[in-house]
């Protein structure tokens, strides 16, 4: 469709000719409609004067003291982190499950035992609570897509 | 010994995060120092604050470091981490329970934060007014039209780039990007300013 002004090209490609971005033929076609429009070389000139003040813009900006001294982790680092904690919860499940294995074998009488199935059995709908009560907020998670 | 930190200036980007892989921190300390204040200043222009604009910086240079892993060293680094600015601006509004085109920063504020390294500052003092003029009205139009004259206009980024960080076809670049500069240059108009 021809414009008023003649052009018969989308006008966005003026801005694409400014930035040096067409192709070879969409170039010569802005080229040519420019050398007789003269509203377009207006506008040409008013796109190329804004960016000229943009791009010499320079903003206040912080100084190094006021970034972090210490550096993001390194791979390595937190590689051993991601493995340590594992490693530590896996220490820490044995230990708890022989000792518990052994206060069974030692628990003279049935009060004995019963007290240590109080104890396990609390402690573990706590810990099913807190799981629960996880997993329920990682599923409604709203930032979810904005952390991708 | 040469030190990667001696070598910073001239090591490339791939260079540096290659190093950075096998856990060299003097690499990932010339990456921070090489890129954190193009996204400090991304986030500034984004949000005209300069306090939520370094805490987004500096969250997503943690981001930037901790996702390294993913990161395709065919790319750039410059737009992966200005899609992680972005991805953080757009956190702290959601956050604020505000909508993406509520985005509007205080214009002065962003103006305030201009700063004259010519030699005459008094003979460039036109020029600076002009600056402040436009960045008050680029400070005016929408998050999505604001976004893409930054990244081309003041950060000079190529369609191509732009295209990644924002996720749109370089079509699409070419024809936002018209429009952004038509209604920047109505707003200067309005404003009685004509560049």
């Amino acid at each position: 469709m021809s414009e008023p002004c003649g052009r018969t090209f989308d006008e966005a490609l003026i801005s694409g000719y400014v930035d040096g971005a067409l192709v070879q033929g969409d170039a010569q076609r802005v080229q040519i409609h420019l050398e007789d429009c003269a509203s377009c070389r207006a506008l040409v000139d008013e796109i190329t004067s804004v960016r000229k003040v943009t791009i010499s813009s320079a903003f206040a900006t912080p100084a190094d003291h006021e970034w972090p001294a210490e550096a993001p982790r390194s791979t390595a680092s937190r590689t051993a982190r991601r493995l340590g904690w594992p490693v530590l919860a896996a220490w820490a499940i044995l230990v708890a499950g022989v000792g518990l294995l052994e206060a069974w074998r030692d628990a003279d009488d049935l009060l004995e035992r019963l007290i240590l199935v109080a104890g396990v059995s609390g402690l573990s709908l706590l810990f099913l609570s807190v799981l629960l009560d996880r997993l329920k907020a990682s599923k409604s998670d709203r930032y979810q897509e904005v952390h991708k | 010994m040469t030190s990667a930190v001696a070598r910073d200036d001239e090591a490339t980007d791939r260079e540096l995060i290659d190093q950075a892989h096998a856990g060299q921190r003097d690499a990932q300390d010339a990456l921070a120092r090489r890129h954190r204040q193009g996204a400090f200043l991304l986030a500034l222009q984004m949000l005209g604050n300069r306090d939520d604009a370094m805490d987004v910086a500096q969250d997503a240079m943690l981001r930037f470091f901790t996702t390294l892993d993913s990161f395709d060293r065919e790319h750039r680094v410059q737009p992966w981490l200005f899609t992680i600015v972005r991805n953080q601006v757009r956190d702290l509004w959601r956050r604020r329970q505000r909508r993406p085109g509520d985005g509007l920063v205080d214009g002065e504020a962003l103006a305030g934060q201009l700063v004259d390294h010519s030699a005459n500052p008094e003979a460039d003092l036109r020029r600076q007014q002009l600056r402040k003029s436009v960045w008050r009205a680029v400070a005016t139009l929408s998050e999505t039209k604001r976004e893409i004259i930054v990244l081309r206009d003041f950060h000079d980024l190529s369609y191509n780039d732009i295209a990644d960080v924002l996720k749109i076809p370089i079509g699409t670049v070419m024809s936002r990007l018209h429009g952004a500069r038509k209604q920047l240059k109505a707003k200067l108009k309005e404003g009685g300013r004509d560049v």
